[in-house]
């Protein structure tokens, strides 16, 4: 009954030599759903994602039955259309340590370039548009934020700017990459009810992705499993975390309960 | 892909080099013509069976000249690069190992030989050493040295912090010991890449030496020299500029190409070409 | 950004001090008698005595060093001994058309290196990056001095286009004082090309993986937006401090070219005193060379700072 936002079937990931990365990964996004994968870092979930998102680097080489973005196959469609796609429609939150606005560039100059391009607004709109945003992220002070460069904010305030700049476009579905990795926990709860607010208050669904079992089975009501660039399981939260399958679900349940 | 080119153009680099060593060694054993033999009566002869590039404004075998040219070129290279190299891998290491106020003086003098641009250094040099061949390898070892200084300085501190060499001083090894057995082995293949690519630089510093007549001497034949001396007859008779700048080019390029492809090959290619 | 600015500007006034130890070393010093290495073995004992006597000799080296460095920064940098004039006025006689021919070839360098830089990198691999390897590999290899001698029999002589060697003071027409510099300027600058692609390209390709690119693909913008507002901005700022550094070093990268092409400029008069063996004009013009250079690179290095506001604010390190 639900619309797929994104759905991908029989995804396979190889490099310029022929090493299987990813192999065989089929997935799924409905609407108002808040779905996380968990894994080890290169079990292949970033990946994954970005093979999604078309935007792999050059070298890797991705094959697939069928992708499929706001319920419309993205066969026939050039690579223009899908990136103007998902520019569009998906949002794109990175993980906070990597230097995702450009460190040279006012954050004003570059949070609305996006907005601009696909919906044809101007350059005031879109400075109106992301002082909200950032208001309702969290951010005091909008005006100093949007006259700063990325590196003179701190890092909590850099990962609600790029939440900002991935709602700009009102988009239909976020994807999210290990968001709160290197935040301190504080910050991170904040971050992460800030994801569950727009997830359960306005129905965006939410591809989460991360390394942390405990986030994971915090927010989201499904999940899938990935190890080795292998999916190994998924099911409702509740019941892969209750009723492990795979040895390696079992194993990263164990080493988290011993933590605990 | 990227492998094949690059192979390729070692290859390339390789085949330069042959040639240019290979005109040397027959150089040795034949010759077409004697090289410094004024004929007066074949002046600027095209190429021919007789003369195979013909020969130059004094009648000499242009061949014949390039052939032995080639000698002094490879002379040049790798004498005042080996003496160079030597001397500054031997400075900047003492600079790597040294502490304190010793260390930053000979890294402050580097400093102020590196600053000299492109060839000002060894005109400086051979000003005071005066023209010839010798004083020219002599002012090009020199205009070595800061390079070489510079890596093997680089090279001793990224070491020094290794834990192997802190292993080796901490059983009382002497410095000279650590240098010899540690760290000079890890230094080589980045000197040996540097070394091929010096060889070509210093063949184009001798030649422009040659050039301005402060190198190889007349009557004795450099290629930088033969350039210089059909400089009067290149307007009416440009040939004359033609085989002996393409020997240059040749050398130059087959010793940059094969620096390169060691280069890709110690440091991995990245950015650089 | 204060003490930085101190810092290099201490470091770079020690640099100057070494380079004229050097120099004052390498030229009076080690020749051993500097009074017989300019006037040459034939010259009389009188002459010898007196120059000796002029250029302080008969002292010892640190004394001399002293007084010549007091006088020097004192702007009196003695008289040529082949021109019989001062040397500071002989550099600066000079120095205009020396200038000149840095300035035009960098003129005419940047653009076809920027374009073929820039273009090779986002095409890596493609034909255009191959052509841009190619000249770099080329332009490392082809002596400037073979290049100006073809140039010249070509251009100039088979097909007239340039006018014979030679400088053609400003006095007697501004465009064709600007001509007699043009070929000239074409030589170095074709010399400078595959340098400033090889900094061009590899900052271009560092920019291009940067995590903003992933970004502007994320966002869909366009090619053109990613490359100029995104890419452009981080990879431009390299290339700019080593084009003011190439600029001061073309003072002595002229050498060649000012003598192939009649070119009355600083490298000529350095190529005279080398040649006449001028030990006060060799020092002078060195000294000026080499103050231009550390000068230069000091000011590109404050530049980079200033134009990369990451470095100035101290935040690199801040996420």
């Amino acid at each position: 009954m639900s619309s797929k936002l994104m759905e991908v079937r029989g995804l396979t990931i190889k490099d310029s030599s022929g090493t299987v990365l990813v192999e065989n990964v089929s997935l799924e996004l409905n609407d108002k759903e808040f779905v996380g994968i968990v894994g080890e870092s290169g079990s292949g979930k970033s990946l994954t994602t970005q093979a999604i998102l078309n935007v792999l680097p050059k070298s890797l080489q991705a094959e697939y039955k069928q992708l499929a973005l706001m319920d419309r196959s993205v066969e026939g469609l050039d690579a223009a259309q899908i990136r103007a796609l998902v520019g569009r429609e998906i949002g794109f939150v990175p993980q906070n340590t990597v230097s995702f606005l450009h460190p040279l560039i006012k954050i004003k100059h570059q949070i609305g370039d996006a907005y601009m391009r696909h919906m044809k607004k101007s350059r005031k709109d879109a400075y109106a548009k992301a002082c909200r945003l950032l208001s309702k992220v969290g951010i005091k002070d909008p005006d100093r934020v949007m006259n700063a460069y990325p590196f003179q904010i701190s890092g909590g305030m850099k990962q609600r700017v790029n939440i900002a700049l991935a709602l700009m476009t009102d988009p239909k579905a976020i994807i999210a990459d290990e968001p709160t990795t290197a935040l301190d926990t504080v910050i991170q709860r904040q971050v992460m009810d800030l994801f569950d607010t727009m997830n359960r208050l306005e129905g965006v669904p939410i591809l989460f992705i991360s390394h942390d079992l405990n986030i994971i089975r915090r927010y989201c009501s499904r999940v899938y499993v990935m190890y080795k660039g292998k999916l190994v399981e998924s099911g409702s939260t509740e019941l892969v975390f209750s009723q492990p399958k795979h040895p390696y679900t079992r194993q990263l349940l164990d080493s988290t309960m011993t933590i605990k | 892909m990227r492998k094949g080119k690059n192979n390729r153009l070692v290859l390339l680099g390789i085949a330069l080099v042959s040639m240019v060593v290979l005109l040397c060694l027959i150089s040795f054993i034949y010759l077409p013509h004697d090289p410094n033999n004024m004929n007066t009566l074949d002046r600027l002869h095209r190429p021919s069976g007789e003369y195979f590039l013909g020969t130059d404004q004094f009648g000499r075998d242009i061949l014949s000249r390039i052939m032995v040219s080639t000698r002094y070129a490879l002379l040049v290279g790798l004498v005042s690069v080996s003496v160079g190299a030597s001397i500054g891998v031997v400075i900047g290491s003492i600079g790597g190992i040294a502490k304190g106020v010793l260390q930053s003086v000979i890294m402050r003098i580097i400093d102020g030989f590196m600053a000299f641009p492109g060839m000002l250094l060894a005109l400086m040099l051979v000003a005071v050493t005066g023209k010839g061949l010798w004083n020219s390898v002599l002012a090009i070892a020199i205009f070595m040295i800061p390079t070489y200084a510079r890596l093997a300085y680089s090279l001793v501190i990224d070491q020094k912090n290794e834990l192997y060499i802190k292993a080796a001083k901490s059983y009382g090894a002497t410095p000279l010991r650590i240098i010899g057995k540690h760290i000079l082995p890890s230094m080589l293949p980045k000197l040996i890449t540097q070394f091929s690519s010096s060889i070509g630089g210093a063949i184009l510093l001798e030649s422009s030496l040659s050039f301005l007549g402060l190198g190889v001497q007349p009557p004795n034949a450099s290629l930088g020299l033969m350039l210089s001396e059909s400089r009067q007859f290149t307007l009416s008779y440009p040939y004359l500029a033609i085989p002996s700048g393409i020997v240059l080019v040749i050398a130059i390029l087959g010793f940059n190409l094969i620096g390169d492809a060691l280069n890709d090959y110690t440091v991995g290619r990245r950015t650089s070409a | 950004m204060v003490k930085y600015t101190i810092n290099r500007l201490l470091s770079g006034v020690v640099v100057l001090f070494v380079i004229s130890w050097i120099t004052f070393f390498v030229l009076t010093v080690i020749p051993g008698d500097a009074a017989l290495l300019s006037l040459g073995t034939d010259a009389t004992p009188e002459r010898l005595e007196a120059l000796r006597e002029s250029m302080g000799l008969n002292q010892p080296w640190y004394e001399r060093y002293f007084s010549w460095l007091t006088h020097f920064l004192a702007g009196d940098w003695g008289n040529s001994l082949f021109f019989g004039e001062e040397v500071l006025t002989l550099i600066m006689q000079r120095l205009m058309i020396t200038v000149s021919l840095a300035v035009f070839s960098l003129l005419l360098a940047i653009p076809v290196a920027a374009i073929i830089g820039i273009l090779s990198a986002i095409y890596q691999d493609k034909w255009i990056d191959r052509l841009a390897r190619t000249v770099m590999q080329l332009g490392d290899a082809i002596p400037q001095f073979w290049l100006a001698l073809i140039f010249l029999v070509f251009f100039s002589g088979k097909l007239g286009w340039f006018p014979v060697p030679g400088f053609i003071p400003v006095e007697e027409g501004w465009w064709r004082s600007i001509q007699s510099l043009l070929l000239p300027s074409i030589v170095v600058a074709i010399g400078l090309v595959g340098y400033l692609i090889r900094i061009i390209r590899s900052s271009m390709l560092s920019a291009l993986e940067q995590d903003f690119m992933l970004m502007t693909r994320v966002n869909g913008l366009s090619s053109a937006q990613a490359v100029f507002k995104y890419a452009l901005r981080s990879a431009v700022i390299a290339p700019v401090t080593t084009i003011l550094m190439q600029l001061a070093g073309l003072l002595a990268g002229t050498v060649l070219v000012e003598s192939i092409f009649a070119l009355p400029g600083v490298g000529r008069l350095l190529l005279v005193a080398v040649e006449q063996r001028d030990v006060i004009l060799l020092q002078g013009t060195v000294m000026f060379i080499t103050g231009v250079v550390v000068c230069v690179n000091f000011l590109a290095d404050i530049l980079y700072r200033v134009i990369n506001p990451m470095i100035q604010f101290g935040g690199e390190r801040n996420a």
